[in-house]
C-alpha cells in the first residue's frame, strides 16, 4: 500500500531490533507455565467432581496479598473504554505440597466504585487465605495427633485456587465472576459476582435487566428450569423446598450478564441442590 | 471450548516469537524485560486459551494481551503516566523534527503511538487494533489521524484504513 511508503524507514528500524537468542526459551517456558497451570485447574475440577461423597476439606495458604498491591494498580491510564480489568497478583506455584493457582482482579475506572469491589475482593482473598490456613493447619494437627507420621503425609497436596473470568464487557459495563476455591479429598469452591455500570458509578441490579417484575420473572424462569431438570424417572439434584430448596430470588441472589446481554443467577454449591449439581447457574430470559 | 487446538496456538507463539518482542521491545525499550513481557503475555495467553473463540481473531487476542502486559510493566516501573499522555490530547509540543520518525513515534501518547505501530508496523487492520485497545474503530481512526497529524504526515486522499 502506498501510504505505508512513509513508514518504511521507521518500520526497518523497528523490524531490525535484534532479538535474543534467549526468547526461544522463554517463549517455551511460557508456554509450559500456560500449560502447567491449566493443569491445575483441571486437576481441581476433576477432584471436585470425584469428591462429592468425602467429607472433609483442607485448606492453606501463607500467602499475605497485600492490599497496596491492589492500590498499586490504581491511578493509571485506561486502555480503552471507561474500565480496565487487571491482573493484580498472579501466581502459580507449588510449596509444600500445596498448589496455588492465583489470579486476582482488580477493575482500574473513575470513581468509588471499582474502589469498593477491589477492595471487597482483596477482603474476600484475605479471608480465604485465612481459613484455608487456620483449616489446613487443623488438619495437620488432627493427622498427627491421630497417629499419622511424616512419611505418610509427605505425599499430600492440596490446591488453592483463586480466578477470575470476565462474563461480558461494553465501554461502560463489566461483568465478571471471582472464584476462590480450595481442596483437597473434598473441593471448596465460592463464587462472587459483580456487574457493574462504571459510568453511572454502580452496581447493576435484576431490576435494570429484568424491570419492576424481576424477581416473578427471575423466579418463575428458575422453577421452570429445576422442573425441565427432571431425568424420565422424576429425579433432580435440586432439593424441593420442603428440603431447603429454592423458593424465589431477592435482592442478594448472585447473578452475572452473558455476552448476549441476558442475565444468569449463580448460586453457591449445595444451596439449594446435590454437590454433584455444582454451583447451580440459571438464565433469566 | 476452543476451536484453536493447543498444539496450533503453541506453533503461533512459537513461530511469532520475533514480532512479539519486537512490539514488547518498542514499549519497553529493554530487551530482558522485553523477553520477559513476551514470557508472561505466552504464559497467559496458554492459560486462557479457552476464551479464544475465534481462531482468525488470534493475532488480536494475543496482541491484546500482549500490550497490557508491557502498559502494566509501564506502570510498575514507577513511570506516571499523567492521563494527558495516554489521550490523544496529548502533549501540545509537537516532538522535534530533527529525529527520525521511529523515534518521533516513540514519543506519542501511548494510546495514539500504539495505534501507529499496530498499523504501520504490524499491519493490522482498524477493526483488529479496536480488538487489541478496547475501543471502537472510531477511537482508533480519531487516534490514528491524531498521530498521523503530530508526525506531520498528511495523507490527504488516500486510503489508509
Amino acid at each position: 500500500m502506498n501510504s505505508f511508503k512513509y513508514f518504511s524507514e521507521a518500520r526497518k528500524a523497528y523490524d531490525s531490533v535484534p532479538v535474543p537468542d534467549a526468547l526461544e526459551g522463554r517463549v517455551r517456558e511460557g508456554i509450559r507455565q500456560g500449560r502447567a497451570a491449566c493443569a491445575l485447574r483441571r486437576r481441581r475440577a476433576v477432584r471436585s467432581w470425584v469428591s462429592a461423597a468425602a467429607c472433609f476439606t483442607v485448606l492453606l495458604a501463607g500467602l499475605n496479598l497485600s492490599p497496596a498491591v491492589a492500590h498499586a494498580a490504581a491511578n493509571v491510564p485506561i486502555l480503552g473504554g471507561l474500565f480496565q480489568v487487571l491482573t493484580v497478583a498472579s501466581y502459580d506455584k507449588s510449596e509444600d505440597g500445596i498448589d496455588y493457582s492465583v489470579a486476582v482482579p482488580a477493575v482500574e475506572a473513575e470513581g468509588d466504585i471499582a474502589q469498593a469491589v477491589n477492595d471487597a475482593i482483596q477482603a474476600k482473598v484475605d479471608q480465604h487465605m485465612a481459613k484455608a490456613r487456620q483449616d489446613w493447619q487443623e488438619y495437620q494437627d488432627a493427622f498427627f495427633t491421630t497417629g499419622g507420621t511424616e512419611e505418610e503425609w509427605a505425599g499430600r497436596t492440596m490446591d488453592v485456587t483463586v480466578d477470575y473470568e470476565i462474563k461480558s464487557q461494553t465501554n461502560a459495563r463489566l461483568s465478571f465472576v471471582v472464584t476462590m476455591a480450595e481442596g483437597w479429598v473434598a473441593s471448596m469452591e465460592e463464587r462472587y459476582c459483580y456487574n457493574l455500570d462504571l459510568a453511572e458509578n454502580r452496581a447493576i441490579t435484576l431490576r435494570d435487566l429484568l424491570g419492576e417484575e424481576w424477581a416473578e420473572i427471575s423466579t418463575a424462569a428458575i422453577l421452570r428450569q429445576i422442573e425441565e431438570s427432571r431425568d424420565a424417572e422424576g429425579f433432580t439434584y435440586f432439593f424441593s423446598p420442603e428440603e431447603g430448596g429454592f423458593t424465589s430470588v431477592d435482592e442478594n441472589t448472585a447473578f452475572y450478564i452473558r455476552e448476549d446481554g441476558v442475565p444468569v443467577a449463580v448460586f453457591p454449591r449445595y444451596a439449594i441442590a446435590a454437590g454433584a449439581a455444582g454451583c447451580p447457574e440459571f438464565p433469566l430470559a | 471450548m476452543s476451536s484453536l487446538t493447543d498444539n496450533s496456538l503453541e506453533r503461533y507463539l512459537v513461530e511469532n516469537q520475533a514480532r512479539f518482542y519486537r512490539l514488547a521491545y518498542s514499549y519497553l525499550k529493554h530487551p530482558e524485560d522485553a523477553m520477559d513481557a513476551v514470557q508472561t503475555a505466552v504464559c497467559r495467553a496458554m492459560e486462557r486459551r479457552s476464551a479464544l473463540r475465534d481462531p482468525a481473531s488470534c493475532r488480536s487476542w494475543f496482541c491484546r494481551i500482549l500490550v497490557n502486559v508491557c502498559l502494566d510493566e509501564l506502570r510498575r516501573r514507577g513511570r506516571t503516566l499523567p492521563l494527558s499522555e495516554w489521550e490523544e490530547v496529548g502533549r501540545e509540543d509537537p516532538p522535534p523534527a530533527d529525529e527520525s520518525l521511529a523515534q518521533r513515534i516513540d514519543q506519542l501518547p501511548l494510546a495514539v503511538g500504539t495505534v501507529i505501530k499496530l498499523r504501520f508496523y504490524e499491519e493490522l487492520s482498524l477493526r483488529e487494533i479496536a480488538n487489541v485497545t478496547g475501543n471502537n474503530v472510531s477511537t482508533v481512526k480519531s487516534r490514528l489521524y491524531a498521530g498521523l497529524k503530530k508526525l506531520k504526515i498528511s495523507m490527504e486522499g488516500e486510503n489508509i484504513e
